[in-house]
C-alpha cells in the first residue's frame, strides 16, 4: 500500500460547501429546523410570561429566559438537551453509509479527494448547520427577550450566553460524531439511526439510573448513614461519576453553571464547606467559567475521540465501486 | 309711704304718679351721696358716675375708666363732654361704643355708657394727678373728678432654680436638668428660654412632664413652672466637665444660672480598613493578607484589646498582632489577618466576622470574602483536550491520506 502525497484535508472545503448545501436544502433539516424553533420559542415565550409577572429584581433577568420553567412547559434547556442530540443525529446517521447506498462513495473518492477531506467536511458540514441553528434560535431569544422585557442583556449576561452557546454546539458534536461512527460502521443506514438513537436513549435516560444501582453496589449503605437517613458521600460521588460520562449529564451541569450565576459547585458539599457561605450570591463570569471547565473539555475531548475513532474505522474499511 | 303722704298734703294739683317717682329717686339720691349734682333742682339732672374715682396707673401705660352718664328727669338732650387737667404729655380720650366721642345724648331716666381711656407717658411723675371729665347739657351740668394714681410699679423679674445643677454621665448620656423657674414681677410674662452649651450638644426645653420642645412658655405673676432642660453630649466628646447655661428672659429681665456637665469618657472601638471596603479576594487554600484598621473613636484610651475571628468552617484567619495594649482615644492601629481559606472551598462569596473586644466595649465587622479557585484543573482540562487532539493526528499520521 503505497503512501500517497499531498495533503489529506485537500478538498474538504469543497466536501463541506457540498455537505453545508445539501443539509439546508434537505427537508429533514427543514423538520428538525421548525421542530426545534416552535418548541424552544414556545419554552422561551412562557418563561417571559412568568418574568413579566413576578418583578423580583436579579441582575441576571436575562439568563432566566433560558432557565426558568413554567407549569405544563419545561425550560429552555430540557427542551434544548432533548432535541440538540435528535437534530445532530438526523444530520449525522446516513452521512457514510447513504454515500455507500447511493453507490455515490467510489465515485467521490475517484475524485482528487482523500478520505480524510471527506469525512472532515462531512462532520463540518454537519457542525456548520447545527451552529445556523443553533445560532439563529439563540439570536431569537435575545430578540425575543429585548422585545418583551425591555431590558438590554449586561455585558456578564452576553458573554454567559456566548459560552452557553458554545456549550450547546459542542454538545451537538459530540451527538453529530456518535451518528457518524455509526454511520461508518453500519451499514443500512436503519441500523445506524436505530444504533445511535438507542446510545442517545440510554444515556440520557437509562444511564444515570445504572450509574445509582452501579454505585449502591460498590458502595452500599452502612448502617449509621442509613440510621441518620444520610446518603453516604462515597456513593454519591461515585454515581456522579459514573453520570458525567454521559454527555447529556456534562451539558446539562455546564449550563446550569453557566446560566445560572449562584452555582457554585456540583459535587457532594459538606457542612464544613457551606459554614459562612453567602447563599445566592453570584460567582464572577470567570469563576463560572472554571466551574463548568471540566464538563466543557468533557464535551470537547468526547467529541475529538468520538470523532478519530469513525476516522480510523473508516480509514480502515475497503471501499468498491 | 310718709312721703308720698306729706307730698299730696303739699300739693294736691300736682299728678300723683310723677310725685311719687320722684320722691323716690331723691330718697335714693340721699342715700347714695352722689359725687356731683350742680343742677338746681336736686331730683332731676345729668349725672357721671364710675366705680373707681382714683386709681394706680403705671407710666407708659394706658388705662381705660368707665363712666356713666346718667339722665334724671330731664328731656333728651345733647351733652358736650369735655375733659380738663389733663397734665402736659398725657392724653385722654372719651370713647363712647367703642370709637372717641364728643358729645352724649342719653333719654330721660337712660344712662350711656362712657369710657375715658388716659393714656400716661412713660415719664410720667410720680404722684397723683387730677383728670376732670364735665357734661354739659342744656339743662344741666355734671363733673366727674378722677384721680389718677402714678405709682412705682414692681419691675420684672425672673428666677431660676435647679435642683440637680451637676449631673454626670458618658458620651451617649441623655442628660436631663430639673429647673423651676418663677415670675417674680406683678404681671403675666412670657419667658424666653435659651440654653447655652458647649459645640456640638443638643439642648432642648422641655415642661416637668410634658415632651413637647419649648422655646418660651407664659408664666403668670408670681407663678412658677417646673421645666427641664434636655441635653445630648456629642458622641465623640471626650471626657472632663462642660458648663451649660440656662437663661430666661422676659423683656427687661433675664435670669441665668450656670450647671455644669461632667462627661466620664468610654471607648469605642470599630474596624475598618483604608478605604472602608470590607471585602476581599483569597484563593482557596493559600494564606491572604488582608490589611485591616482597628481604631478608637471613643473618648477614653481602649485597654487590652483583644481581636479574635469567626472564620467559616474549616479556614483559618490569624491576626497579627491580636492583643493590643493601649489604643489611645482616635488612635488608628493597622492590622494585618491572614486569611487562609480552607483547601476545600467552594467558590463563591463567605462571611468572615472579625472582632475587637477591650472590657465592656466589644466592636465587630463583618468582611465579605470571595473564594476564587485554582486554574489548575483548568489546565488539565487543557491537556485533556491535547491529548484528544494528538490521537486524532496520530491517527491521521497512522491511516491518513487513503
Amino acid at each position: 500500500m503505497a503512501r500517497r502525497s499531498g495533503s489529506p484535508w485537500k478538498g474538504s472545503d469543497i466536501v463541506f460547501a457540498k455537505e453545508f448545501s445539501d443539509h439546508l436544502r434537505s427537508p429533514r433539516m427543514l423538520v428538525l429546523q421548525w421542530l426545534i424553533l416552535l418548541t424552544g420559542i414556545g419554552a422561551v415565550f412562557m418563561s417571559i410570561q412568568g418574568l413579566r409577572t413576578t418583578t423580583a429584581s436579579d441582575p441576571f433577568l436575562f439568563l432566566r429566559l433560558f432557565t426558568d420553567a413554567r407549569e405544563s412547559m419545561p425550560s429552555f434547556l430540557s427542551v434544548l438537551a432533548f432535541l440538540i442530540p435528535l437534530m445532530a443525529i438526523g444530520l449525522g446517521f446516513d452521512s457514510i453509509n447513504g454515500e455507500f447506498n447511493r453507490r455515490t462513495m467510489s465515485r467521490i473518492l475517484a475524485q482528487p479527494i482523500y478520505r480524510d477531506a471527506l469525512l472532515i467536511g462531512k462532520f463540518a458540514g454537519g457542525l456548520a448547520t447545527l451552529a445556523i441553528a443553533l445560532v439563529s434560535l439563540w439570536l431569537l431569544i435575545i430578540g425575543l427577550g429585548l422585545y418583551r422585557l425591555g431590558v438590554p442583556p449586561s455585558g456578564e449576561e452576553v458573554a454567559r450566553g456566548f459560552v452557553f452557546l458554545f456549550v450547546a454546539l459542542t454538545y451537538g458534536g459530540v451527538w453529530l460524531s456518535v451518528a457518524m461512527l455509526c454511520s461508518v460502521v453500519c451499514r443500512s443506514p436503519a441500523t445506524s439511526a436505530m444504533a445511535a438513537l438507542g446510545a442517545w436513549l440510554l444515556l440520557s435516560l437509562l444511564w444515570p439510573l445504572m450509574g445509582r444501582f452501579i454505585a449502591e453496589i460498590v458502595y452500599p449503605a452502612n448502617e449509621v448513614a442509613l440510621l441518620l437517613g444520610l446518603p453516604n458521600p462515597q456513593q454519591i460521588g461515585l454515581q456522579q461519576t459514573l453520570a458525567r460520562l454521559s454527555p447529556a449529564t456534562l451539558f446539562g451541569e455546564a449550563v446550569v453553571g453557566i446560566l445560572q450565576p449562584a452555582t457554585r459547585t456540583f459535587g457532594v458539599v459538606f457542612a464544613s464547606q457551606v459554614r459562612g457561605a453567602v447563599a445566592g450570591a453570584p460567582l464572577s463570569f470567570m469563576q463560572s467559567l472554571l466551574l463548568i471547565w471540566p464538563q466543557v473539555t468533557g464535551l470537547v475531548a468526547g467529541m475529538i475521540f468520538v470523532f478519530s475513532a469513525s476516522y480510523m474505522s473508516f480509514q480502515r474499511q475497503e471501499v468498491r465501486a | 309711704m310718709t312721703t308720698y303722704i306729706l307730698d299730696t298734703m303739699e300739693t294736691r294739683t300736682t299728678r300723683i304718679l310723677n310725685l311719687a317717682k320722684s320722691a323716690i329717686i331723691l330718697a335714693v339720691a340721699a342715700l347714695a351721696f352722689p359725687v356731683h349734682a350742680v343742677d338746681a333742682k336736686p331730683n332731676a339732672g345729668l349725672w357721671l358716675t364710675t366705680d373707681f374715682p382714683a386709681m394706680a396707673v403705671r407710666a407708659g401705660e394706658t388705662t381705660t375708666i368707665k363712666i356713666k352718664l346718667q339722665n334724671t328727669d330731664l328731656a333728651p338732650q345733647r351733652v358736650m363732654l369735655t375733659v380738663s387737667g389733663v397734665p402736659q404729655g398725657w392724653k385722654a380720650t372719651v370713647l363712647g361704643g367703642g370709637v372717641p366721642v364728643a358729645a352724649a345724648m342719653p333719654a330721660t331716666n337712660e344712662s350711656v355708657a362712657l369710657q375715658l381711656r388716659v393714656e400716661v407717658p412713660a415719664n410720667a411723675q410720680k404722684g397723683s394727678q387730677r383728670v376732670v371729665l364735665s357734661a354739659k347739657g342744656n339743662d344741666a351740668t355734671a363733673e366727674l373728678p378722677l384721680d389718677v394714681i402714678i405709682g412705682q410699679s414692681l419691675p420684672a423679674r425672673l428666677s431660676i432654680k435647679s435642683k440637680l445643677p451637676s449631673q454626670r454621665g458618658s458620651a451617649s448620656t441623655n442628660f436631663e436638668y430639673p429647673i423651676t423657674v418663677l415670675n417674680e414681677s406683678d404681671k403675666d410674662a412670657l419667658v424666653k428660654l435659651a440654653a447655652q452649651a458647649p459645640q456640638g450638644f443638643q439642648t432642648s426645653f422641655t415642661e416637668g412632664f410634658g415632651s413637647q420642645e419649648i422655646s418660651s412658655i407664659p408664666i403668670e405673676a408670681g407663678q412658677s413652672k417646673e421645666l427641664k432642660v434636655k441635653v445630648q453630649p456629642s458622641s465623640g466628646t471626650a471626657a472632663g466637665d462642660y458648663p451649660l447655661m440656662v437663661s430666661a428672659s422676659v423683656e427687661g429681665a433675664q435670669s441665668v444660672t450656670q450647671m455644669s456637665i461632667q462627661i466620664t469618657g468610654a471607648p469605642k472601638l470599630r474596624i475598618t480598613t483604608e478605604d472602608g471596603r470590607l471585602s476581599g479576594e483569597a484563593e482557596a487554600g493559600k494564606a491572604t493578607p488582608l490589611n485591616i484598621i482597628i481604631e478608637n473613636t471613643g473618648a477614653a484610651p481602649a485597654t487590652a484589646v483583644t481581636l479574635s475571628s469567626s472564620p467559616p468552617g474549616d479556614w483559618k484567619i490569624e491576626i497579627e498582632p491580636n492583643q493590643i495594649p493601649v489604643l489611645a482615644p482616635g488612635q488608628k492601629l493597622p492590622v494585618q489577618a491572614i486569611i487562609t481559606p480552607s483547601g476545600k472551598a467552594i467558590a463563591g462569596d463567605y462571611m468572615a466576622t472579625l472582632r475587637a473586644n477591650s472590657g465592656s466595649e466589644s466592636a465587630s465587622a463583618e468582611f465579605r470574602l470571595s473564594v476564587t479557585t485554582s486554574t489548575l484543573w483548568g489546565m488539565a482540562g487543557i491537556l485533556v483536550i491535547i491529548v484528544a487532539l494528538l490521537l486524532s493526528v496520530g491517527a491521521v499520521a497512522r491511516f491518513g491520506r487513503r
